[in-house]
């Protein structure tokens, strides 16, 4: 039962980045994103990482999807439907992926971890919020700072010279 | 219980895809949602292994964490770079930005 889970997800995940990739509208294409990190949230949560999951859902679909959409409709006329989205290069640019597509699985494959199903006590969100604290604290203060610089960056960068 | 390999079968297929999308895309937005797939592949990486292999301080969910603010900052910056570029040349097509060779 709990396979079939992980197995429905995934293959939600993956139909959904293909479409996210591959279609014609840029907005259309922005929405499948929307569902494709739905899925990955998803994953989080199969995986005990619930506070992760929740942290995705509100950063990435309430806050990054918003930004994406703001961007398409203030770029307009760019999603008609005439307009070819695709360079002329998409042969040779599937070749070399699934080149490293069947590159990635093999040593996969092969390697010792890919077949543990072992299971460790999670990690509860309390443990993380005590790392981030701790242990973590320096790489977190960072984060910090580099959001503070992104969000200046964009305040200059966005403003209209007169 | 799901093997660890799934997962990495998983993270794989959705940064190929990702790679792809940024190899053919033409439209700059385009190209940063794939950017964003390829993101949340190494997402799924981090949190899988954190699960199997768990560190007793939750080490992959803490970088999970930073990963996802980092993608929030750099989206940001990139798509207020899109409405620069677009206010200067009236296009979003990788083509057509040739700011550099004039």
């Amino acid at each position: 039962m709990s396979e079939w889970v992980f197995y429905f997800i995934s293959l939600c995940a993956c139909i959904f980045a293909v479409l996210a990739v591959t279609q014609r509208d840029i907005f259309h294409c922005a929405l499948w994103l929307a569902m494709t990190l739905l899925s990955v949230a998803g994953i989080y949560f199969y995986l005990d990482a619930a506070f992760l999951g929740v942290v995705q859902i509100l950063v990435y679909v309430g806050g990054v999807i918003t930004l994406f959409v703001f961007a398409i409709k203030l770029t307009a006329h760019i999603g008609y439907k005439s307009i070819r989205q695709t360079s002329k290069q998409w042969a040779i640019s599937l070749f070399i992926t699934m080149l490293l597509l069947s590159i990635l699985f093999r040593v996969f494959a092969q390697n010792p971890w890919a077949s543990i199903a072992l299971e460790h006590s999670s990690t509860s969100v309390a443990q993380i919020g005590k790392s981030l604290m701790t242990g973590y604290a320096l790489p977190f203060e960072f984060m910090s700072v580099i959001l503070l610089a992104a969000m200046v960056g964009a305040i200059v960068i966005g403003k209209v010279k007169k | 219980m799901i093997p660890l390999g799934y997962f990495t079968f998983l993270s794989a297929f959705l940064f190929c895809v990702g790679i792809f999308g940024v190899l053919t895309r033409r439209n700059v937005i385009g190209i940063l949602i794939s950017i964003e797939l390829i993101l949340n592949a190494a997402n799924i990486n981090l949190v899988a292994f954190n699960k199997y292999l768990g560190t007793s301080d939750g080490m992959g969910q803490v970088f999970g964490l930073f990963v996802i603010a980092i993608a929030a900052a750099a989206s940001v910056v990139g798509l207020i770079l899109i409405i620069a570029i677009y206010r200067n040349t009236k296009s979003l097509f990788t083509d057509g930005f040739t700011l550099m060779k004039e």
